[in-house]
């Protein structure tokens, strides 16, 4: 799993990645242009090895799907393995298998990326290919009869047989009313059983169009040469027109709701999502900024809050956590979960008086200046950290550019957190921790259904 | 953020929904491979990229990585490269401390190391969490059935570096080991075996290393058991650490921004904290286990298979050829044999995977997936049956030369990021392999015939030796569909349909 899943699961500081001037040996340089069909590319250079990775991303996922149709995007990225114009299915993996070559995709509500990383004299192999398959997939029935039932295998792996991952799922369902975001990425089962290869292919037309990509290439490249490329391959592609997309907005304060599931698990847990703004929605970043600090603050390393207190301190929970996406489409969810202590006959009932316990004290009692200091120790270190990884660089440029936001975002990290003052953050969580924007789910055990 | 989350020792795989969560949010395709199946033939399939027509053909250039090597004044053992790029460096100290040295107390090696970071004098596990974070310095560290390892990665200006290590060589090498803190990570040990109890993929893993090594210890869990963990004491673990956290058991890896002066500074600092001692003895090499099939019922919707025999240690000669082999027969994520009949042909899994895990003695070989319940029967057969095919014929020179060029193409990879190259000389390190062992790997990889690998395949697996486990529920068995291209000849012995 990548660096985005890392950052989904809410470590602050998993957000950004690209290095500032006052803290770096050197700024890597970092390009971006529009080719002539709005193909947008991005360039960063990184000359420590002989490497590259290109990824290209598109603007679409599962918050774009509709009822009945869910898990497109998703089974649209398996098929485009399935081959194009120039190569005949699965052949595409075999020739970046043979050039030594690291690739896979991958789809969430946002988003769908492909990646390559490779030698870097292996690159034109890399964009060429995938310049193929984003003008002429061929999308055959037959392989999509077999892939489907891979897909049924993967969501029976994934999700069916985790209890944990088809309680998130159901919670989702419940926690976003309003937007795309309740739909599951890999499709509902009854959805995947009558999907339809033309469903797909109408799905590739309406979306795959150069000027709803970007391009993100890291490496040991100069931009010119990229440039020379994309414009090689991609450049004859032409603009189309695709379908108007609206953000994922949410109810603001939709009111509390309780889910509770009984599965097949040991042990009891916890999950709370809060309806909140992201960055891309939000009227005002300082709240959302002072959302991420927030998270930071509960869950941002073992001396944070919630493994002190909750874990150590009260030893409430055998585990917990908090994360807060703020680079979302749209509106986003800042979640909590936790699984009780119950070597201590800790339950669900007391780890939520723990949690409401350390929410109340953000709206009451503004944060130490320590605290906020050892955050802001961790975010600059972070920043030199992630630029160790070629492919954590440009997945934060990639997913910055898919959600609408700019990758030069990152250059403004560290003042964008700075400026948020211990005010903030009492504000946002008195706005934002409240019942009416809560989801709560309690997870129990099956014996439980029978008592 | 690329590495932060990995060192929190809190957890034991008690995963916590949130990053369950976010995992299946994103859904990556792990594999995929070649409709052409095997490529019996030399010809290709006649693609028509102007992009691999162009290439030359050579082997990529890659970074050179110049290995420094010493040994400290107390015998820990010490690889250095210095890479200037970024302002940062890693260290990672990994001790033959793993659950293999646990004497049969399992678990006790995973509390030793687990126990680390929660008290050193003067400071409880918050004041040691707080240390490293307000430095913006990742402490890690883990246990496995070989290796325990701590490690650190820190911002190399000195304010930072000098403090980090100090705390460092203190939590490492002096530890307090305090009573509130055993009990409660030994509580987190076992909510995460009632955790465990969920996942059939863990079942099924537990059961088959019990039924491949028997009285051996690798055939205990690393992270012990609920029987073995409630009655470990303080008394164990301050013996357990004393011989296995003594400088003489020790590999020091050091990747970044160090001068070599600094990094003898650092090895010489950390070393002499630790205890004084000599490297403990591997342990015994494991007996033949005995082959069969044990299935464990389980509500589950897939069936998880796995398969397994005793494979080689680390200083095998065959580890090249068999490496090799293994990336024809289902190493790779991509075009293996094993993705190619199983998913790409007929379907029925998501991933299938085998592997070598060579390890200080004979680890396992181990080939891995999990199918809809109702089509176990068949597909195990298929597996078998593929195993049983490529043991007989061997790869075929196509396919061999494939891997190679594979392998010759992927080697830059392994040495573009500090924290790949700290992981290699850890390696290295631990495993007393020469400095040159990469370039070793890679000309004797390339200079292998279909008749060394399949000869090498033959000597350490058997069609008829594999030890089975099967984890899911009992339901009645269909047959497999059928296969989606119709070779000449049926390469296999697959059941036509």
């Amino acid at each position: 799993m990548n660096a985005l899943a890392r950052r989904a699961a809410g470590l602050l500081l998993g957000t950004l990645c690209l290095p500032l001037a006052a803290f770096a040996a050197d700024v890597q340089p970092t390009h971006e242009f529009i080719l002539d069909n709005g193909l947008k590319v991005v360039v960063r250079e990184d000359h420590r090895a002989p490497v590259v990775v290109s990824q290209i991303w598109y603007k679409v996922g599962s918050s774009y799907e509709t009822p009945g149709q869910t898990g497109l995007s998703h089974a649209l990225e398996h098929m485009m393995f399935k081959g194009s114009a120039k190569i005949g299915p699965g052949e595409a993996s075999r020739i970046l298998r043979d050039l030594g070559a690291e690739e896979n995709a991958f789809t969430s509500d946002d988003y769908t990326a492909y990646y390559q990383v490779l030698a870097r004299d292996r690159l034109p192999v890399a964009l060429e290919l995938e310049a193929d398959r984003l003008a002429s997939l061929r999308l055959p029935a037959d392989e999509f009869s077999r892939e489907i039932e891979v897909i049924k295998e993967e969501r029976r792996l994934r999700t069916d047989d985790q209890p944990n991952a088809k309680a998130f799922e159901l919670f989702r369902a419940m926690a976003y009313p309003a937007s795309g975001y309740h739909t599951p990425t890999i499709g509902w089962m009854a959805d995947l059983e009558r999907m339809k290869v033309e469903e797909l292919r109408h799905w590739y037309e309406s979306w795959y169009a150069p000027n709803n990509a970007t391009l993100v290439v890291v490496g040991d490249v100069k931009p010119d040469e990229v440039k020379a490329l994309a414009q090689k391959y991609f450049g004859s592609i032409p603009k189309r027109a695709v379908p108007p997309s609206k953000l994922p907005l949410e109810l603001a304060e939709p009111g509390q709701r309780l889910l509770t599931l009984h599965l097949r698990t040991q042990l009891p847990s916890l999950i709370y999502g809060f309806n909140v703004p992201a960055l891309a929605t939000a009227k005002d970043p300082r709240s959302v900024n002072a959302l991420r600090l927030i998270s930071a603050l509960l869950d941002g390393g073992y001396s944070a809050r919630m493994p002190a207190r909750l874990e150590r301190g009260q030893e409430l929970v055998a585990g917990a956590s908090s994360s807060y996406n703020a680079f979302t489409r749209g509106d986003s969810l800042f979640m909590i979960s936790a699984t009780p202590n119950v070597q201590k006959q800790k339950t669900l009932a007391e780890v939520e008086k723990g949690i409401w316990q350390l929410l109340d004290e953000l709206k009451t009692t503004p944060p130490t200046a320590e605290e906020l200091e050892r955050v802001r120790a961790q975010v600059i270190a972070g920043l030199v950290y992630d630029r160790d990884s070629i492919s954590s660089q440009a997945t934060t440029i990639g997913q910055l550019e898919t959600v609408g936001l700019s990758w030069k975002l990152i250059d403004s990290e560290l003042d964008d957190l700075k400026r948020v003052t211990p005010e903030d953050i009492q504000a946002a969580a008195r706005t934002y921790f409240t019942r009416e924007r809560l989801s709560v789910a309690h997870v129990l055990p099956e014996e439980s259904a029978h008592e | 953020m690329s590495d932060r989350s990995a060192p929190r020792y809190t957890l034991f795989g008690l995963a916590i929904i949130v990053l369950v969560v976010a995992i299946a949010a994103l859904l990556a395709r792990p594999a995929q491979s070649d409709s052409q199946g095997k490529a019996d033939t030399a010809a290709r399939p006649a693609n028509t990229l102007q992009s691999l027509a162009e290439l030359d053909g050579k082997a990529p250039s890659r970074r050179q990585l110049n290995i420094q090597h010493w040994t400290t004044a107390e015998g820990a053992r010490v690889l250095f490269v210095e890479a200037r790029e970024l302002p940062m460096f890693d260290l990672r100290v990994t001790f033959a401390a793993g659950s293999s040295q646990d004497g049969g107390t399992p678990g006790l090696a995973t509390l030793t190391n687990a126990m680390l970071n929660e008290g050193v004098a003067g400071k409880d596990v918050t004041a040691i969490a707080e240390g490293f974070e307000g430095l913006g310095a990742d402490f890690g560290n883990g246990s496995y059935r070989d290796m325990a390892v701590a490690s650190l990665r820190s911002l190399s200006a000195s304010d930072k570096r000098e403090p980090a290590l100090k705390l460092f060589t203190e939590v490492v090498g002096q530890p307090t080991f305090p009573e509130d803190a055993l009990k409660r990570i030994k509580n987190q040990l076992l909510a995460g075996f009632e955790y465990e109890k969920q996942n059939p993929g863990k079942i099924a893993g537990k059961t088959l290393f019990a039924n491949l090594y028997g009285q051996h210890p690798y055939a205990s869990p690393s992270d012990g058991t609920a029987e073995s963990i409630p009655g470990i004491t303080l008394a164990q673990l301050r013996t357990f650490h004393g011989k296995a956290y003594a400088a003489g058991n020790a590999v020091i890896a050091l990747v970044g921004d160090l001068s070599r002066g600094e990094a003898e500074a650092i090895a010489a600092q950390v070393s002499a904290g630790l205890p004084k001692g000599a490297a403990l003895a591997k342990p015994e090499q494991p007996v033949e286990p005995k082959p069969g099939t044990t299935h464990i019922d389980f509500p589950s919707k897939q069936t998880h298979l796995m398969l397994a025999e005793l494979g080689i240690d680390r200083n095998d000669a065959d580890w090249p050829a068999l490496s090799l082999g293994n990336q024809i027969l289902g190493g790779g994520a991509f075009g293996t044999r094993l993705m190619s009949e199983v998913r790409e042909k007929r379907g029925l899994t998501y991933g299938v995977y085998s592997v070598f895990s060579p390890m200080q003695v004979r680890g396992p070989f181990m080939i891995n997936l999990q199918t809809r319940a109702e089509l176990s029967e068949g597909t195990l057969k298929l597996v078998q049956d593929i195993l049983a095919d490529y043991l007989k014929n061997g790869p075929t020179q196509q396919e061999l030369d494939d891997a190679k060029r594979e392998l010759a193409g992927s080697f830059p990879l392994s040495n573009a990021s500090n924290a790949s190259i700290v992981g290699q000389l850890g390696a290295i390190g631990f495993y007393n392999l020469p400095l040159s062992w990469l370039e070793d790997f890679m000309q004797q990889s390339q200079a292998l015939s279909v008749e060394q690998v399949k000869a090498a395949m033959n000597k350490h697996l058997a069609a008829d030796k594999l030890v089975i486990v099967t984890v899911g529920p009992k339901v009645a068995q269909q047959p497999l569909p059928a296969p989606t291209d119709k070779p000449a000849e049926q390469p296999l012995g697959v059941p036509e349909h």
